[in-house]
């Protein structure tokens, strides 16, 4: 099992068209990978999981990947939320 | 056996094809569905998901190919909620619950749908939408309902009301007609499909009409007359395949005038240009002779969508039109939102009075959010040709220097930015509210160009609703009082070496063309299948027989007599 914790810093944090993003990036892997916020643990591969979270800008969120390709999955996910999901 | 029925025709023209209904109601096959044991339920529903899934895929590419990219982001993210393990989940459950798999599928969406929309957030009551959509498109696949397709066959869509964005994302060859249950004259999609000389007919939805056709019926439709005949008989067929061919003779006849100008018989030149709603319309509108765009109805690149769209977004739109304009000029009207035609995303409150609300450049000086984007998108696309910046509903001098602000501060921006724009842009005013024309003489100081509104304008200035039946027979562009502002603004202009243009209903109407050429319009936009009509006229007529009648009318004291008068002469 591989994770990383890591802070929303993009405006309108994950939701809408960051969630379809991260969603996509996420089915890309084949590990299970879940992402943990606000003490609930939901399916990364789950865009209406991930909406129903309500990431707002400035929540912090642990990635959780357990899978073959895990490691890869961790750092992907973790580099889309530090690169804003390319917003300003 | 063929079945006749009416509505009222907006755009004429007749045209023949296959029914596609648009926003379907699945009640009746609930009713007849007959489920079997839980367990094949549960697999059927599993089934469409999967099945669904890979339609959507499909149809994805094939937006992608075509260059809808708006689109086919929307189905995307449709995709992906039929993909979602969660949305499998719940529907399993539902299924297994109530035993029924389309039911179940539908209950499982409208639950998650109304968590979304409890959750208080504009993006989230967007998504509301789509799941109902996307839970609608799994029921339909399980009961067998096709989900149309647009093939080779020409289509004529059909539906109690029609999104704007559902035509506007269909290339125009392949709808030949539109039939609207309910619907007015001015209703968007009517708007739309006008740009595009779609024959079209409203208000078929009295006492159920519209239930007699159905998905896939062959139909013929008289856009002029508002007539639909269902299943026609060979002999129908026939005398409409002679109608149709009469009526590509006049379309032959008006495209022997595309490349004649639009002159008066001693040498006064017209521009005659069109209203757009999307880049898509520029083709069709060239094609009847425009020498460019007098309106671009921006807020179609908002519409249809769940979110502003960004500065690249709207680039991309104005730049296309622009570039297809290929060096004419092409007019851009800012956003005009409001209360009678809102965005989910705007989270603009109801409002009793819209038409008198909270709207377009009202809500554009106070979001800037929403302002600069647009404005530095139309400089940036100003590279790539002509462009004039337009504002709507002004009425008074200090929002249109506000606005100009705005555009000064869009410039600065963009320098910052290192993004290249057009420094030459003209930025003008729609007059289309009676204190802007009463007004004129000061705004012409400021402004570059005036192009009258004339479906507001008139609204405004005789305080009649243009989609009110009870006081339609008020309405007329020919009152007095509407053609004395109309002629205040057109001297303003001229007397400070601004041009004038009009680009209202208006400016569609031949004998109005007469009276606005003897005032000293320099440009009428219009959509584009008007454009022959009023270019036959222009070249029929002298500049000096225009005057006559203009001054005759002038002396008039009511716009009934006006009109008569001119159906006369002219």
């Amino acid at each position: 099992m591989t994770q990383a914790t890591i802070t929303i810093e993009n405006k309108t944090g994950i939701h809408a068209r960051p969630a379809s993003i991260f969603v996509q990036t996420a089915t890309k892997f084949k590990s299970k990978v879940q992402i943990q916020a606000k003490g609930k643990t939901v399916d990364a591969k789950s865009i209406l999981m991930i909406m129903s979270m309500g990431l707002v800008k400035g929540t912090e969120i642990t990635i959780i990947a357990d899978g073959p390709d895990e490691a890869e999955a961790v750092k992907a996910l973790k580099d889309l939320v530090a690169s804003k999901f390319g917003e300003e | 056996m063929a079945e006749k029925i009416r509505g009222k025709g907006v755009i004429s023209g007749i045209a023949m094809g296959k029914i596609m209904l648009a926003g379907q109601n699945l009640d009746g096959y609930l009713v007849s569905y007959k489920p079997e044991d839980k367990e094949t339920e549960k697999k059927k529903a599993a089934d469409a998901l999967v099945a669904v899934a890979e339609n959507l895929r499909e149809s994805i590419e094939r937006l992608q190919k075509q260059d809808m990219a708006e689109q086919a982001a929307i189905m995307e993210a449709h995709r992906m909620m039929v993909q979602d393990p969660m949305m499998a989940e719940n529907i399993a459950n539902k299924v297994e619950e109530l035993g029924n798999a389309p039911l179940g599928v539908l209950k499982a969406a409208e639950e998650q749908a109304i968590q979304f929309e409890q959750m208080d957030d504009e993006y989230f009551a967007a998504r509301a939408v789509d799941l109902r959509d996307v839970g609608k498109r799994i029921a339909k696949y399980i009961l067998g309902v096709k989900e149309p397709e647009i093939g080779d066959e020409k289509v004529i869509l059909c539906g109690e009301e029609i999104e704007p964005s559902v035509i506007a994302g269909m290339p125009t060859d392949n709808i030949a007609g539109v039939l609207l249950g309910s619907g007015s004259t001015t209703c968007h999609a009517v708007i739309i499909a006008k740009a595009r000389a779609i024959p079209t007919i409203v208000g078929l939805n009295k006492e159920g009409r519209i239930k007699k056709i159905s998905d896939g019926d062959h139909v013929i439709i008289d856009g002029e007359l508002g007539v639909v005949v269902i299943n026609p008989s060979d002999e129908e067929r026939a005398s409409y395949q002679e109608r149709i061919r009469k009526q590509e003779e006049l379309a032959a006849h008006y495209a022997e005038l595309k490349e004649l100008p639009a002159i008066t018989t001693d040498g006064v030149k017209v521009d005659l240009v069109a209203n757009i709603g999307t880049h898509m319309d520029v083709d069709n509108a060239l094609n009847y002779g425009a020498e460019g765009v007098g309106l671009f109805r921006s807020e179609f690149v908002f519409m249809g969508r769940q979110d502003i769209p960004t500065e690249e977004d709207q680039f991309k739109a104005y730049k296309e039109a622009i570039e297809k304009c290929d060096g004419k000029l092409c007019v851009i009207r800012t956003m005009d939102i409001g209360g009678d035609k809102p965005l989910p995303y705007l989270n603009i409150p109801h409002e009793d009075n819209p038409f008198l609300g909270y709207r377009a450049l009202r809500i554009s000086l106070q979001r800037r959010d929403l302002f600069l984007p647009q404005l530095k998108a139309i400089l940036r696309a100003g590279v790539y040709g002509k462009a004039a910046i337009m504002f709507p509903m002004v009425i008074n001098v200090s929002e249109f220097k506000k606005a100009k602000e705005f555009v000064e501060e869009a410039k600065v921006e963009l320098a910052h930015e290192g993004k290249k724009y057009a420094d030459n842009v003209q930025v003008g005013i729609m007059v289309e509210t009676p204190s802007a024309a009463v007004m004129t003489p000061v705004l012409a100081k400021y402004a570059d160009f005036f192009s009258i509104g004339t479906n507001d304008l008139v609204q405004y200035t005789l305080a009649v609703d243009r989609g009110n039946a009870n006081i339609s027979y008020l309405y007329n562009h020919f009152n007095p009082s509407v053609l004395r502002l109309i002629k205040r603004t057109i001297e303003s202009a001229r007397e400070h070496g601004k041009w004038a243009g009009m680009c209202g209903e208006m400016a569609s109407d031949p004998r109005a063309a007469v009276l606005l050429v003897a005032m000293g319009i320099n440009e009428l936009s219009m959509s584009a299948p008007s454009i022959p009509r009023v270019k036959e006229m222009i070249r029929s007529i002298s500049s000096i027989k225009a005057k006559e009648i203009l001054s005759d009318v002038m002396k008039m004291e009511d716009g009934d007599e006006i009109k008569s008068y001119l159906q006369k002469v002219l």
